[in-house]
């Protein structure tokens, strides 16, 4: 557990990083052009570090499902969400949002156990875990902006 | 409302990246599933914008090289989530996602790194994390 653990958090503090970065890049270009190179870059380095790990087996894929295929897409509703999200909505509410929205999704997989997940029972535990969580993301996020702190600009 | 869907919409869809990446992960391994899903939707996003007009690709040469090189760093990130969900399921993984990501953001916020505009360290924003941390030994324990 340890391991996933140093893994769920070297990503998410990537995901911080990527996201200031990324919206840096938005700032000049538009959105379309920033999420081409950002999954072209992802490409590249996956593809690379693949190589490096895997060498040829990289490329000898068995066991393919047509769907795998369209997965990709998913990486471009999520900017087309958040972009608009943003636009209507500004950073903080939006993102407090997705925030939310993710926990519920995994919570709701995770219970059913699609997606190979392995099937966690619901509990009234979890449930509370989560709202506890939520409120922790909202006030993280509402929190001193009466005092006029700046919301941080994310978007994937 | 529109914008509350696209919101909530999003959020459902970047944990569903997760979770179909760690099925195709199971299936044909998971740096074969982050090159396929990356350059699939690398592809998308290009023809998309071969689509529209406003193409202004020649802004990239404004911006700080470093800043370009982020979408790199989803290879770390897709091994990362994957590996986490597969051992631990996925919301744990993105409850402990979350908090790193919201404190690395507050990190960068207060010391002004990467030019962001530097933010006074607030009560609200600990707060905010120790409930986080709180609840996630809430769903764990």
């Amino acid at each position: 557990m340890l391991i996933g653990i140093f893994w769920a958090l070297l990503a998410g503090a990537l995901v911080g990083l990527q996201n200031i970065f990324n919206s840096k890049v938005n700032e000049r270009a538009n959105s379309w052009a920033t999420t081409a190179l950002v999954l072209g870059l992802g490409f590249l380095a996956s593809l690379v570090i693949g190589l490096i790990v895997e060498g040829k087996k990289l490329f000898a894929v068995q066991h393919m499902e047509l769907w795998f295929w369209f997965s990709g897409i998913i990486g471009v509703g999520v900017v087309v969400c958040m972009v608009n999200g943003i636009k209507l909505l500004g950073p903080t509410y939006a993102i407090s949002i997705a925030m939310t929205s993710q926990l519920v999704f995994a919570l709701l997989w995770d219970s059913l156990g699609w997606f190979g997940l392995e099937q966690v029972p619901f509990t009234f535990k979890q449930f509370i875990g989560v709202i506890v969580i939520v409120s922790g993301i909202f006030v993280f996020k509402f929190g001193g902006l009466l005092q006029g702190r700046k919301p941080a600009v994310q978007g994937e | 409302m529109r914008g509350l869907l696209f919101a909530f919409l999003g959020g459902a869809l970047i944990t569903l990246q997760g979770v179909a990446n760690s099925r195709i992960s199971q299936s044909i391994g998971t740096w074969q599933a982050a090159t396929l899903t990356q350059w699939t939707g690398f592809v998308t996003a290009l023809l998309i914008l071969l689509f529209i007009r406003d193409r202004k690709l020649r802004e990239f040469k404004q911006v700080k090289p470093l800043y370009l090189t982020g979408g790199a760093l989803a290879a770390i990130i897709i091994f990362g989530n994957v590996t986490a969900i597969q051992q631990m399921g996925a919301t744990f993984t993105i409850s402990a996602l979350l908090i790193a990501q919201l404190s690395l953001t507050f990190l960068i916020d207060s010391k002004g790194w990467f030019g962001v505009a530097k933010q006074k360290m607030q009560a609200p924003q600990f707060i905010g994390i120790l409930l986080m941390v709180a609840g996630v030994i809430i769903l764990r324990f």
